[in-house]
């Protein structure tokens, strides 16, 4: 029953969003104001559709529905309820079908937020988004259809991939990156709809803008937790491998990153449209790129799904998105002439032509890193490998450049500035970057990058915060306020600048923490018999001993380890082995004492029943977590920008707001 | 007993040679070093330095037996390339066709570099001034020691 | 401006044919294949205890007969399931060909209660810190080396044999070394 049913309301997403297509994109084309309604009519029909499917698919999962192609291929009834329902995405149909439903919530919720606008651009934006829809609605009926039956229905399945199974980290991490993939088709459709229309005025920039923040923060968070995930997994002490799939994710990101800031340059200066348009474009194809990579067996990555029949298919989209976007570049992209000027040298926006050529080298550079074996392959037919000390050479200048340029960026006025502004701008962060680098120094630290992003980061910070805070001393000092509201207020009055710059600490915080946790690693590795213990750091690790377990879906081995630190409080931890009935590998689960400054991280590597011993790998990362702790200010920052300001007034067919004839407004400069 | 019983049947499944001994701290740092730039051959794409597995730690203690017995970096890179091909190194070394995925980052890097700077040179060429330009002063030439036209906007707001 | 538009135009769309190729071309590529660059090249010479006599064999002794080498350990599934074939061409063929395991990354005492116990129609080497199977090449269990009698490495097989892939290599193996004989595969 279940079966047809999940086919049927496929199906009826496939035809709704075909119609709302169709009628989205002419109805735009001929301006016809009456096509909105009709669309938001598909636009609905779709989302209870795709939602529907998924409802079917976690109910079939839930009671064990082993006629379900999927449910036969991941359930099993042995694995706990919590990872039956995330084996919604643990494989590639599901996860497809679950792409399908964040699809039609996204677009949902922006046919809602814009179905009083002017007609024209929101259906355009719908038609394409419900095109995009339509190619995978058709994936999930035909070539990736999880509801296919199965005959004779077999008595239980083989359970998720142990390696999803393992950690609760997996049950956010994927939800996360798909609601930040996905909801890259919004900007996208509005960036189409720009270009159709060869213009693109204040008001559709804002919305364009809006709908990126949304899934860059869902990306963001995505990744980071990712990184989590990974470092708490996987076990061999990393948080990042530059994997194909990591890397794909981090491709979207870059492009939309570099959005937000081309973004500002559009706003203040109008100029850059089309670049910044392509950049909405860029981050679209890049999370299609992406998908491909996960899913179309070509890479060879941690999260690889099975070999499937998908990948040609998905091929032929991915060409035909490059192919419409190309088209749409090359012929429209002329009509978005700048309309305003670039300042001088030392400038805003120069710094942000300088971030953005930044951010596009380090797309370019992850990207062909990427597919670069793939291409010698192809052409030369030799099997090479791009691996961590690539990316890393490549990336750990660009990414100090861009360190550096978020201290220098804030601090110049759009425009032009003297050099007399330069100097009084520079002065206290500059010193305070070179007081940080004495202080490591003068601490024992070493390592010229190191040191160099450390200085740096004091350089941002200290810019950052002093934008942050000038405008509340202002308030402070000429309104009298007290503090709480100075700044709550300089806050809500420019709420996309001060966001921005939480979004700002944030990075800096996981910059010094990459450095921190890369350079100044300690590391050992030894063999306990019960009693025994070595010392790393001040650490004192000793094995208590081997211990057994089963639970439903599994059996494991754990070495009962007891960790005294410097100061005498003790521990206990416990990495083990997870042997899952039908894998032969076993896998390991790292046990991890973490503090504020820094991890100690232990993974057990052999061990012997009989004699017994335990064999380890342990390590000392400085300030690891520091990365994952940065969430909130990427979160609270994110949301803050992009909470609505103060109701516009949405203005007509030409969408250029008349920029008012006094200072610009303090919400917009950010 | 169970507990007996189960534990010879988990021995069995586990990569069962003891970690391996370590040289001392200044060839180690040396293997560690090696191992980073070789690629475990049953990982996603890992250093043998970072993976778990059993052939990583084969491999790590070839390394270890080469660097003892007083081999180059560039013998031992070489040991690992004549059995599993260039695709025992991570980094791709920069011969042939190799040095583009080298040098196009750099090129792109400096073309964009060039474009900015002929953008930025050539202000008179672009289209004549916006239509809504903003009255803020653009710069700061014209005004008594300024602060930055974002306090200034600011304080403007304050007055409203 | 439109001259510059059909630079960009082409020049991205160049990009795109190129990416497109390459992926599709990727289609069919087992991206868990490592090369192997032995294949053709003399087998590396070894010392290794046999592990039930503890006697040294060493590779030179045994030129003359093609010889066939397999790499197992206790903790691999697929070995247990592979290890019977092995056996059984041990046992069918062991006038034309010698057989050896070689146990990887595992202690003795695993290695003589593997499955029960290692068949004894081929004797076991113990690989002290798997030295010798890097040596060779390995990339983990079970992995099978087929060496003539020249002591060539003609063939690896990465992967658990079954009886039929196992006959064929066999037959290959009799066949003199030719240029071609690397194109098998």
């Amino acid at each position: 029953m279940t079966s047809p049913l999940g086919t049927a309301l496929v199906l009826g997403g496939l035809l709704a969003a075909a119609f709302g297509a169709v009628v989205g994109i002419e109805g735009g084309l001929r301006h016809r104001a009456g096509a909105l309604r009709i669309v938001l009519g598909a636009v609905t029909a779709f989302l209870l559709c795709m939602v529907g499917a998924n409802l079917v698919m976690v109910y079939a999962l839930v009671t064990h529905d082993f006629s379900v192609h999927y449910v036969s291929m991941v359930g099993s009834r042995a694995t706990p309820l919590v990872y039956t329902v995330v084996s919604l995405w643990s494989a590639l149909e599901g996860s497809i079908l679950f792409w399908g439903a964040i699809l039609a919530v996204y677009v949902f919720g922006f046919s809602r937020a814009h179905r009083h606008d002017p007609p024209t651009n929101p259906l355009l934006a719908l038609g394409t988004m419900l095109a995009v829809g339509v190619f995978f609605s058709f994936l999930i009926a035909g070539p990736a259809n999880p509801f296919g039956r199965v005959s004779p229905v077999p008595p239980d399945g083989p359970g998720p991939n142990p390696l999803l199974q393992n950690h609760i980290l997996m049950v956010v991490h994927p939800p996360m990156l798909y609601l930040g993939y996905v909801g890259m088709v919004v900007p996208f459709g509005i960036a189409v709809a720009a270009l159709i229309r060869g213009q693109l005025g204040d008001a559709w920039m804002a919305t364009l803008r809006r709908w990126t923040l949304i899934p860059w923060t869902f990306l963001s968070v995505g990744i980071v937790l990712g990184a989590w995930w990974a470092y708490a997994v996987l076990g061999w002490g990393g948080y990042w491998a530059w994997d194909p799939v990591e890397n794909a994710s981090f491709l979207p990101w870059l492009t939309a990153t570099a959005f937000l800031h081309s973004g500002m340059v559009q706003e203040r200066r109008h100029t850059l449209k089309l670049w910044t348009v392509s950049l909405s474009l860029a981050s679209f194809l890049l999370t299609i790129l992406g998908t491909f990579m996960t899913r179309s067996g070509v890479f060879n990555s941690v999260h690889s799904f099975t070999q499937s029949e998908i990948g040609p298919t998905f091929l032929v989209f991915l060409g035909a998105v490059l192919v419409v976007s190309i088209l749409l570049i090359a012929v429209r992209g002329p009509l978005l002439v700048p309309e305003g000027t670039l300042g001088g040298v030392a400038s805003r926006e120069t710094s942000i032509l300088l971030n953005n050529l930044l951010f596009a080298a380090l797309t370019f550079t992850v990207l062909l890193g990427t597919v670069f074996p793939l291409v010698r392959e192809a052409f030369s037919g030799v099997r090479i490998s791009v691996g961590a000390p690539y990316f890393n050479r490549m990336a750990v200048p660009l990414g100090i450049a861009i360190l550096f340029l978020m201290g220098v960026g804030p601090s110049l006025p759009w425009g032009r500035a003297s050099p007399e502004t330069v100097r009084r701008q520079f002065l206290v962060p500059a010193a305070v970057g070179v007081a940080v680098v004495a202080v490591c120094l003068a601490a024992g630290l070493r390592g010229g990058l190191t040191l160099l992003t450390f200085g740096l980061a004091g350089f941002a910070a200290t810019v950052t915060l002093r934008e942050m805070l000038l405008p509340v001393r202002v308030r402070m000092r000429e309104q009298r306020e007290p503090l709480p509201q100075a700044l709550f207020r300089s806050a809500a009055r420019a709420r996309r600048r001060f966001g921005g710059y939480v979004v700002h600490l944030g990075v800096v915080m996981v910059f010094v923490a990459i450095a921190a946790s890369q350079s100044y690693v300690v590391h050992t590795t030894a063999t306990l018999k019960p009693g025994e213990r070595f010392q790393l750091g001040p650490y004192t690790v000793q094995l208590a001993g081997l211990r057994n377990g089963i639970e439903p879906h599994r059996r494991w081995t754990a070495a009962e380890i007891q960790v005294t630190d410097g100061r005498g409080r003790q521990q206990a931890l416990a990495p083990r082995m997870n042997f899952y009935e039908r894998s032969t590998d076993p896998v390991g689960s790292p046990a991890i004492r973490s503090a504020a400054f820094e991890d100690l991280y232990l993974t057990l590597l052999a061990f012997d029943q009989a004699t017994p011993s335990a064999s380890f790998n342990a390590w000392i990362f400085p300030m690891v977590g520091w990365i994952w702790w940065s969430l909130p200010l990427f979160v609270f920052g994110a949301l803050f920008a992009a909470w609505p300001e103060r109701r516009r007034v949405r203005s007509g067919a030409t969408e250029r707001l008349p920029v008012p004839n006094e200072a610009p407004s303090p919400g917009a400069a950010a | 007993m169970t507990a007996w019983v189960l534990g010879l049947v988990l021995a069995s499944y586990a990569p069962q040679q003891a970690g391996s001994t370590l040289l001392d701290p200044a060839r180690e740092a040396r293997v560690q070093a090696l191992g980073k730039q070789l690629r475990c051959p049953m990982c996603q794409g890992l250093s043998i330095a970072d993976s778990n597995s059993s052939a990583a730690r084969a491999q790590m203690d070839k390394v270890r037996e080469l660097v003892a017995s007083g081999r180059t970096d560039e013998e031992i890179r070489g040991y690992f390339t004549s059995r599993y091909g260039e695709w025992a190194l991570l980094e791709p070394p920069a011969t042939g066709m190799n040095l583009l995925v080298w040098l196009l980052p750099l090129l792109l890097l400096l073309g964009g570099a060039v474009a900015i700077a002929r953008t930025i040179r050539r202000p008179a060429s672009a289209p004549p001034a916006p239509p809504a330009k903003p009255a803020e002063p653009e710069t700061d030439k014209d005004r008594p020691p300024p602060d930055d036209p974002w306090l200034e906007a600011v304080r403007a707001e304050l007055r409203r | 401006m439109t001259r510059r538009g059909l630079w960009i135009g082409l020049s991205l769309a160049a990009v795109t044919a190129v990416l497109l190729f390459v992926l599709a071309k990727g289609f069919g590529r087992d991206p868990h294949e490592v090369p192997f660059q032995l294949r053709g090249k003399p087998a590396p010479d070894f010392t290794l205890k046999r592990l039930d006599t503890g006697a040294p064999v060493k590779l030179s002794e045994l030129k003359g007969k093609p010889l066939v080498l397999n790499f197992w350990a206790s903790w691999c599934g697929p070995c247990k399931a592979e290890h019977p074939v092995v056996a059984m061409a041990a046992r069918r063929f062991g006038q034309e060909f010698q057989f050896y395991g070689v146990v990887f990354e595992d202690t003795e005492e695993n290695a003589r209660a593997f499955a029960g116990l290692p068949d004894p129609a081929f004797p076991q080497l113990m690989d002290e810190r798997s030295r010798m199977a890097v040596d060779y090449g390995v990339t983990g269990v079970p992995e099978t080396y087929f060496i003539d009698a020249q002591g060539i490495i003609r063939e690896k097989v990465a992967a658990p044999l079954d009886p039929r892939t196992m006959m064929e290599k066999l037959a290959a193996l009799k066949q003199p070394a030719g240029p071609v004989s690397e194109v098998v595969r």
